[in-house]
């Protein structure tokens, strides 16, 4: 049975017809461990693929050679790139399910253009200044209608610096993370995967900026 | 919400619409469907998701039409509709206003814009923090304010619920399904949820129902533990063991942006006419951010309706 309903399908077809101006990778691990959510995502993934040329997938074990060179920790794991193969910085551990699944669309859409993020100059000012690098963890849950925004804003970020790396965590899935983490609220950032340095909510782009500088320092 | 939700996709914005609205809830969605019928081009600006508030309600039993529904499928089904009639909607946070004499201009938080000859104020509430000890220090550390964000954070967890309202109940009743035990903390001797909701709770065995005390503290080590509450009339000090507080003790208007452009009164609602007009000629306020006597779906969506009616006439 179909994962994507059939309007959905009809939908995204058109949108990344539209919309993707180049090809987009999406890069999967997968393990024995969370096997059923990686089967979920695996066929998602499948459909995805379906409904444009442009959207390539490439499906790997978690404990195999191109797991350790992008340095793969838990299954699922997504990584989204251009062409080339290249780690950008935007990651998701666990099924963007739900609510962020939209999230997922709107990196593949961002991608097809060149992953060029929509980010304001003085966001863009701030980030070229970065001088050490900085992991951005976002914690969601599918239900959670703030999540997206926050999980969008540290991908675009991580597409805007080379520093950066944004990883967007499933809470429910990626569990022993999220209670390392004592994450009851989300989205939930964490800065550095540093327990203690962490902010809790969706936040407009200049304040979520300002709240990671300020963690990260 | 279906298992995979593409709900929230960003419309691409353009530099001009008839009207611009701040907030996808049910009175943003209302106006839409509205101006769109009326033929203006429309844009509504959301910052989370859209359906608004109803989203995050349990079960909704008062809409006209639906005898019992999902308040996420509410949401979807208000924003399907507008998005039917053609209405745009894009995800970013309206960060700041201003009035022009015949335009107003609205600014995202990537420092984008967006022009409009007529804004449309729904950006509705958020929830009141109770004000106790250790309420900031725990926030995401087991205090929350979202039961369908952070609910199965807490599977088979003890939980208390602060409040004795409609959305204290409805979320309660929901919690309950998810969590090994909920107790509810009720300031008032009774419950001021509605009847129907009253029943729900305490015919669920796991929900308990503590009334006439307050919250004196939250504390715990690294996170929550447990809650300080006090009887109103002995003063007595009861403890309760828990691992998670969620708070429902009602909203605060969401005015921020417009704080220096329309009026308010002293709570921060917004001030309008009959029209849903508001001291500014082609700003109008709507839904649960404007002062009235009644906060609910079915009142949200009327101003909406009236508002664009208005304004369609007199600006456009
Ligand atoms: C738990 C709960 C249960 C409820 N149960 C019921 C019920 O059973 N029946 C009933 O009739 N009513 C119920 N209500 C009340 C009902 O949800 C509200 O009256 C209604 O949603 C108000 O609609 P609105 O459009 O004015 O505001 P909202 O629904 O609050 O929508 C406002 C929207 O604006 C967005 N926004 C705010 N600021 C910005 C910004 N700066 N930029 C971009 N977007 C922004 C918000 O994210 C939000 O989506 C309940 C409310 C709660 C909280």
């Amino acid at each position: 049975m179909s994962l994507l309903a059939e309007k959905d399908k009809k939908y995204l077809e058109d949108l990344f017809e539209k919309e993707l101006e180049n090809n987009v990778k999406l890069i999967f691990f997968y393990d024995d461990d969370n096997a059923e959510y990686c089967d979920l995502e695996s066929q998602l993934l499948d459909e995805l693929r379906e409904l444009s040329e442009k959207i390539v997938v490439e499906k790997y074990p978690k404990n195999s050679e191109k797991g350790s060179e992008y340095n793969i920790e838990f299954a699922p794991a997504l990584l989204l790139t251009l062409e080339d193969s290249k780690d950008r910085g935007v990651r998701f551990y666990g099924v963007p399910s739900g609510h962020e699944f939209a999230t997922l669309i709107q990196d593949i859409v961002t991608f097809g253009k060149d992953a060029r993020p929509q980010l304001s100059e003085e966001t863009v000012a701030k980030l070229m200044e970065l001088d050490k690098p900085i992991r951005i963890s976002v914690f969601v849950t599918p239900t959670c209608p703030y999540c997206p925004k926050a999980a969008l804003t540290a991908h675009s970020l991580a597409l805007a610096s080379d520093k950066i790396i944004a990883e967007v965590i499933e809470a429910n899935e990626i569990s022993d993370l999220s209670e390392q983490f004592g994450v009851s609220s989300v989205p939930h950032i964490a800065v550095n995967r540093n327990p203690d340095k962490f902010f809790v909510g969706a936040f407009p782009e200049p304040q979520f900026l300002q709240q990671l500088l300020e963690l990260s320092e | 919400m279906g298992l995979f939700d593409i709900g929230s996709m960003s419309a691409e914005v353009k530099e001009y619409y008839d009207i611009v609205i701040i907030g996808a809830g049910p009175a943003g969605l209302t106006a839409a469907i509205y101006a769109r019928r009326a033929g203006l081009t429309v844009l509504v600006i959301e910052k989370a998701i859209e359906g608004g508030a109803v989203t995050q309600t349990h079960i909704v039993e008062n809409w006209p039409g639906e005898i019992s529904i999902e308040g996420q499928i509410l949401g979807q089904k208000f924003a399907d509709h507008a998005k039917h009639f053609g209405a745009e909607i894009h995800y970013a946070f309206a960060q700041k206003v201003t009035a022009e004499r015949e335009y107003k201009i609205v600014e995202f938080d990537n420092g984008s814009t967006v022009k409009c000859k007529v804004l449309i104020i729904a950006t509705g509430t958020e929830p009141r923090k109770l004000g106790v000890p250790g309420e900031s220090e725990f926030r995401g550390k087991g205090v929350t304010y979202c039961a369908a964000c952070d609910g199965y954070l807490f599977k088979d967890k003890d939980v208390v619920v602060i409040g004795g309202g409609d959305s204290a109940c409805d979320e309660s009743h929901f919690l309950a399904k998810i969590v090994n035990s909920v107790t509810m903390i009720q300031n008032l001797p009774y419950l001021t949820a509605a009847k129907v909701l009253q029943e729900r709770i305490l015919n669920d065995p796991k929900i308990k129902v503590v009334t006439n005390h307050v919250v004196k503290e939250i504390r715990g080590n690294k996170k929550v533990e447990e809650i300080v509450i006090t009887h109103n009339e002995t003063n007595e000090e009861t403890v309760i063991k828990t691992d998670g507080v969620f708070i429902y003790v009602g909203l605060l208007p969401k005015t921020e942006i417009v704080k220096d452009v329309v009026t308010m009164n002293d709570y921060g609602y917004i001030i309008t006419d009959e029209n849903m007009e508001t001291n500014v000629p082609g700003i109008y306020a709507v839904g649960d951010i404007r002062i009235k006597s009644l906060r609910q779906i079915v009142t949200a969506t009327a101003d909406g309706a009236i508002a664009v009616e208005h304004a369609a006439k007199k600006y456009l």
